[in-house]
């Protein structure tokens, strides 16, 4: 019996997909087209957070060291900044490094200042925080410590900064949910248009006596297979698209732009089109068939 | 095989019944016409036989049990047991004769083997025999009829209902289908037919049971449609 019905099952879901092969093409179609628009957006979307989290990942806070502090408490206070829970990472700058620094930056035109005598500049601590959003909160934490002449972390600018990149994840994560939720609609209509189409073999199968089951496997794997196809085709050409997009923003340098790596996306990718696809297809096909079970 | 006690049938609550009081005992090996006119509610009660819809009122016992109690799962096993015949033949008309034949056996969980021995033996019993590879489409009414009946005799079932199964079919081809019918239910089958078609039921003199508005109005031992009406 087992045997029997399996082969059946195999045989049946390779001739239902022949014998409805346009029925079947059109409905993987329209998987394909879905699934690639809402690859698409996922594409821009993960750049978006990849670029927006290298940006956030550039915040720091920069502590300045009061001049009149001794040495026990300049130590003190490194201890605590580079011990903090938030803190990912504490590098002391001396003075003397500032002053080297601006000299790099401004060329000649620091030459004659005697970096022991002349040098106006504080020492400090650069900051980077385990989550740039805490940049504010720490900031204003670190002012409080004791030895601390300042607190510099480009004020007014990081708010925006923030304020920017949080509505971009935002808006970002609502249009992939929005995407989403239309591919469910969609797939899932043509999955239910597909077994329409084939409701009167259904009945015949109901009268012989088949179980829900036997009759359901045949569509549960040509839903499986339609949704499989669906996802993998416009996996293969948005690697492409991808490597394309990529090369491109390498040939014009632009630098920018620092895109994700190609393989690293596609993967992103197919761990959702893939289950998405399949997963709608077959629920699909289920959910679409029990209504003309029922007889 | 076939018992309704105060069998009562209504498609919609407050609605007028289908099927009213029904009181009626077939035994196995039995030949019977369900008739009536239009909406008498031969369908429904064929409907009620195979567990398509339960009644709402009385019992109606089918091989000894009573069907509105059968859990769903166990339908298939039920119908299984019951050929069923229809007037639109109800056959998947891309596939070959043989392939609709087999597909009852299939579901069963028939063999491989079984299935090569036992569908040409029924396609040959109707006559099909050299028509098993032809598809459904192509064959004329009465021989889509007669893939109906093969269908229906192939996992030597219990009981056959054939809900007008000569509505479709020319006045010769009528009588072969009726003819083949019969030679089933000389085989032991029982063989259940709801049918207007007054010619036929005259013609077979077998036992007859009148519905009009949903009531068992006659229930004639060799009647003929005419005596019973």
């Amino acid at each position: 019996m087992f045997i029997s019905g399996f082969f059946y099952i195999i045989a049946e879901t390779i001739k239902g997909i022949y014998r409805n092969r346009w029925m079947c093409i059109t409905s993987t179609g329209v998987v394909i087209v879905t699934l690639l628009m809402l690859g698409v957006f996922m594409l821009v979307n993960l750049n978006i957070r990849h670029i927006t989290d290298a940006v956030k990942e550039q915040v720091e806070i920069v502590v300045y060291i009061d001049e009149q502090a001794d040495q026990e408490t300049r130590d003190q206070l490194g201890l605590r900044l580079s011990t903090h829970s938030a803190v990912k990472e504490a590098l002391y700058v001396s003075s003397e490094e500032h002053l080297a620094r601006l000299q790099r930056q401004l060329g000649g035109m620091l030459e004659g200042y005697d970096t022991n005598l002349d040098n106006p500049l504080l020492a400090s601590y650069e900051v980077r925080t385990v989550v740039p959003e805490s940049v504010v909160a720490l900031a204003e934490e670190f002012e409080t410590y004791p030895g601390v002449s300042a607190v510099f972390y480009g004020q007014g600018y990081v708010e925006n900064l923030f304020a920017v990149t949080g509505v971009l994840q935002l808006v970002g994560l609502a249009l992939m949910a929005g995407l989403s939720i239309t591919a469910v609609f969609l797939i899932s209509h043509t999955i239910k248009l597909t077994v329409m189409m084939r409701k009167r073999e259904i009945s015949i199968m109901k009268y012989v006596g088949a179980t829900n089951w036997f009759i359901r496997w045949p569509f549960v794997l040509e839903g499986l297979l339609m949704g499989f196809v669906g996802a993998v085709l416009p996996l293969a050409g948005l690697y492409y698209l991808y490597q394309f997009s990529v090369e491109w923003v390498t040939v014009n340098n632009l630098v920018f732009l620092t895109l994700l790596p190609t393989q690293l996306v596609i993967i992103e990718l197919a761990k959702y089109l893939v289950p998405l696809g399949t997963g709608l297809g077959m629920l699909g096909s289920i959910f679409s068939m029990g209504r003309f079970l029922k007889v | 095989m076939v018992e309704a006690k105060n069998m009562c049938m209504k498609y919609e609550k407050g609605g007028r019944y289908a099927l009213e009081g029904l009181n009626f005992f077939i035994d196995r090996g039995e030949f019977a016409f369900f008739v009536g006119s239009s909406g008498a509610g031969k369908s429904t009660l064929l409907k009620l036989i195979i567990r398509e819809i339960k009644p709402t009122d009385g019992t109606l016992k089918i091989f000894g049990r009573d069907v509105a109690r059968l859990p769903r799962h166990r339908l298939p096993y039920l119908r299984r047991n019951i050929g069923m015949v229809f007037q639109d033949f109800r056959l998947m008309e891309e596939r070959s004769a043989f392939d609709n034949v087999a597909f009852a056996m299939i579901v069963t969980g028939a063999s491989r083997k079984d299935i090569r021995k036992r569908v040409p033996h029924v396609l040959g019993l109707v006559g099909l025999q050299d028509k098993a590879k032809t598809r459904v489409c192509d064959l004329s009414g009465g021989e889509q009829q007669r893939v109906g009946l093969a269908r229906a005799i192939a996992n030597r079932p219990a009981m056959i209902i054939a809900d007008e199964p000569t509505g479709n079919l020319d006045p010769g081809t009528t009588l072969d289908i009726m003819n083949l019918l019969r030679s089933i239910n000389l085989r032991g089958t029982t063989v259940l037919i709801a049918t207007h078609n007054r010619e036929i039921v005259d013609r077979f003199k077998k036992r007859v049971l009148y519905l009009d508005g949903g009531k068992l109005v006659g229930d004639e031992q060799k009647g003929i449609y005419t005596h019973v009406h």
